[in-house]
């Protein structure tokens, strides 16, 4: 038995040299980059989705012989729960060796996470996250950020209802985070192209019965009915306003957009609005590249809805990083000044708390049964009307 | 609990924890996958090799007589530990988020452990130690180790809610209010506005003495220690405390008590305990920690926010506790590195790395069945039991 266990021990030693003997053998010149994301637990699809395709990028830049230097990307999950994701932000920010990362699917980790990325001083591109304070509230230069926010969402949304000429809102939004935020930054915008609200209320979020607030919504009259909030109020919301008669057009915000609003509203849901970071991927600039790349990589799950943003985020960096080589003080501050860069999912240009100018956000309106983004749609060419025009 | 007979050797158990100490190096520092690997086999082989020679055994022997000694070597092996890694911001932040639930696995085994109460809000009460810290850190100025004690404080204080309805229910209905308790902290701090709603608070760090945990410790240019050496200092500071307060309170009659209690409450009863006042205080006393051990992960982490406290975060502070044996503190402290560190270190693996992490409890639950090290024969007194 003795002699066993000392045979065992021995080849314990051997696998333990051997192992170090080649990690020394690799080393070449190489740049470490990082990626974050939910790669367990509930929304772990989107994390896999989002790293898969981030290690496209890099993949495809090793495979480009002009590239300058050899990109490593290691990916670290964080559960998307924040505790998690201050460990793993330590992890990638105390190496030294990693120059910059893309990070976060979840808006909590984000927040949670940032503070990490100013101390260690790395530079960090946010491809997923979308509340607006990730990157508004605070003034750290190491965190930017390629996808839109609610702000975003709501500039887009302001500016394409005042075009279309509505002037008069009443504003219908929940009361959790989601619902409070589209409230303000709805406001916000529609005051910046002359806009006016009439009438806001604000609903818990399991209300069944909206008589009172809809009654005195049809008493203002307003043009346009703005929902902030998801699919099960919505669509209560949309079914008393028929029922009480107030004709006023629906417009809605990213939490509508979903195949529940429609199946559950029929023919009610014609001509409702919505507006959604992210485009389908055939209507990105380098979508079909991008799609094209990612079949021929051969990964077992879907990019999902994130994936072309840590795509460009990814790209973004390790473009940076050819430009001015792997220095993260370096990579920072041309980070910082990023304007009108082209990448698969549009320009980018940072503003100086470095959340993306020009983010994608799409129109999407519901037409038989299906939502279809605007410039698509039979609305959109002039074929159908929406109401109070 | 085995029925043979080791002799203490003081050697042996040296040995054994300066080679603990060389193997927690080795791993923190493994970066790649073939170490991570051959160390789990080279443990794992170490520990079937130490049962055939009863080491573990002589172990337990060596503890019960040289108690202080041994305690003491283990304070200085983790003292090494952190020493090693003390420019290395991670490991000592994995090291110090260990440690700390470990304290807070302490606490539950307090009740689960000695008194036999079962709690699986232990997240929920760690949420409130980080929320207190975090609310009090900005709207006072409190020192740090003053919030820390009221971290457990609340904790304690809000945990007297549960009490009635824990010590009306039994067995499994109390674990049910419990659970409930848990998923109701959750969401109350999800719509409450003034805590942050699901987007969490800022925590202040912590100071002591003028000192403020989140600077880098530099000395002329040349030394540069990691701040997170703060924070593990304090960690091992307080967890030494909980433990020797846990094994004061185990040997007293209080913990005799509450032994009593769980084994069979009818007898005890029949013997004159009170068996609602020791209840309440095993589970008081355990919240408290848990409580401290919050308001300090909470001042490290620097932020909070409710998804950190969903009842799968409880579900793993009674796993670190049953892993572990349940009623050791030793073993509590053992399964807290382990749950903690293991996951991180199969972050090599990505999404796969809990699948792995959840073969690797089950295994060693199919050849420890009662836990890593489950409860010695009472104690009474250091050094009592001489072989």
């Amino acid at each position: 038995m003795q002699k066993t266990f000392r045979i065992l021990t021995f080849l314990v030693m051997v696998c333990l040299v051997g192992s170090l003997l080649t990690t020394a053998a690799l080393a070449k010149e190489k740049v470490k980059v990082a990626f974050i994301g939910p790669l367990t637990g509930g929304v772990s699809a989107n994390g896999i989705g989002g790293r898969n395709s981030a290690q496209l990028a890099v993949n495809l830049r090793n495979a480009d012989p002009s590239a300058k230097y050899e990109y490593e990307m290691i990916s670290l999950d964080d559960e998307c729960k924040p505790n998690i994701g201050v460990q793993v932000a330590t992890k990638a920010a105390a190496d030294k060796h990693v120059i910059a990362a893309a990070t976060h699917y979840c808006s909590a980790v984000a927040m949670g996470a940032v503070g990490t990325y100013n101390k260690f001083g790395l530079p960090v591109i946010v491809w997923g996250a979308v509340l607006p304070d990730v990157t508004y509230g605070n003034d750290y230069k190491e965190v930017h950020r390629v996808n839109g926010t609610m702000i975003n969402q709501n500039q887009v949304a302001a500016k394409f209802m005042r075009d279309m000429g509505y002037k008069t809102w009443v504003i219908i939004h929940d009361t959790t985070d989601y619902g409070k935020g589209h409230n303000t930054y709805f406001t916000k915008e529609l005051e910046k192209v002359g806009g006016k609200i009439l009438g806001r209320f604000g609903v818990t979020a399991d209300q069944q019965d909206f008589t009172a607030e809809l009654t005195k919504v049809k008493q203002l009259n307003p043009d346009v009915v703005y929902f902030g909030g998801l699919t099960n109020i919505g669509v209560r919301i949309r079914l008393q306003m028929e029922k009480l008669g107030v004709d006023a057009q629906f417009q809605g915000t990213s939490g509508i957009k979903s195949d529940a609003f429609l199946n559950t509203l029929g023919p009610l849901s014609e001509g409702a609005l919505s507006f959604q970071e992210g485009a389908p991927i055939d209507k990105l600039p380098g979508g079909k590249y991008f799609t094209e790349q990612y079949d021929k990589a051969g990964f077992e799950r879907g990019h999902e809805a994130y994936g072309p943003f840590a795509f460009a985020a990814m790209n973004l960096i390790l473009d940076t990083i050819e430009d001015v080589g792997p220095n993260r003080k370096k990579v920072r501050k041309s980070l910082n000044k990023v304007n009108g860069y082209e990448s698969i999912v549009g320009e980018i240009s940072f503003d100086d708390h470095g959340q993306n100018k020009v983010a994608a956000i799409t129109k999407y309106v519901g037409q038989d049964g299906k939502w279809v983004v605007w410039e698509d749609s039979e609305y959109g060419n002039g074929k159908r009307k929406l109401k109070k025009l | 609990m085995s029925n043979k007979i080791a002799s203490p050797s003081l050697p042996i158990s040296l040995a054994v924890i300066a080679l603990g100490t060389a193997f927690a190096i080795l791993f923190l520092g493994a970066e790649n996958e073939y170490l991570i690997g051959s160390l789990l086999v080279f443990v794992t082989l170490a520990v079937v090799a130490s049962s055939k020679f009863n080491i573990l055994n002589r172990m337990y022997a060596t503890f019960a007589v040289h108690e202080v000694l041994m305690q003491a070597a283990i304070v200085v092996a983790t003292l090494l530990l952190v020493a090693w890694f003390y420019d290395d911001h991670f490991s000592l932040l994995m090291i110090t988020a260990a440690m700390v639930y470990a304290i807070a696995a302490i606490g539950l085994n307090i009740q689960f452990g000695y008194a036999g109460v079962l709690n699986f809000a232990g997240a929920a009460f760690l949420g409130i130690g980080c929320y207190t810290s975090a609310v009090l850190g900005q709207y006072t100025n409190l020192p740090s180790m003053l919030i820390l004690c009221l971290g457990g404080l609340v904790a304690a204080v809000i945990g007297t809610i549960l009490i009635l309805p824990v010590l009306r229910t039994s067995g499994h209905y109390a674990a049910l209010v419990t659970i409930a308790f848990s998923i109701l902290f959750k969401t109350f701090l999800e719509v409450n506005d003034v805590l942050g709603g699901p987007q969490g608070l800022n925590v202040k760090p912590t100071v002591l003495f003028g000192w403020n945990f989140n600077t880098n410790i530099e000395i002329r240019d040349e030394f540069e220690a990691s701040f997170y050496l703060c924070y593990a200092l304090l960690a091992l500071f307080l967890l030494a405390l909980a433990f020797i307060f846990t094994r004061r309170l185990e040997r007293s009659w209080i913990g005799l008590s509450m032994d009593s209690i769980r084994l069979d409450e009818t007898a005890s009863a029949c013997y004159g305990l009170n068996i609602a006042l020791w209840k309440s205080v095993a589970f008081t006393f355990g919240n408290f920690l848990i409580g401290v051990a919050g308001a300090m992960y909470g001042q490290m982490l620097g932020y909070v926010a409710p998804s950190n406290f969903t009842f799968g975060d409880s579900l793993i502070l009674v796993s670190i506790v049953l892993l572990g044996g349940i009623g050791n503190p030793w073993g509590v402290i053992t399964a807290a590195s382990i749950v903690i560190l293991l996951p991180e270190k199969f972050q090599i693996i990505q999404e796969y790395r809990f699948l792995l992490y959840g073969i690797v409890v089950i295994f060693i639950l199919l050849y420890r069945p009662k836990g890593l090290l489950p409860r010695q024969l009472r104690n009474y007194l250091p050094g009592g039991m001489k072989a």
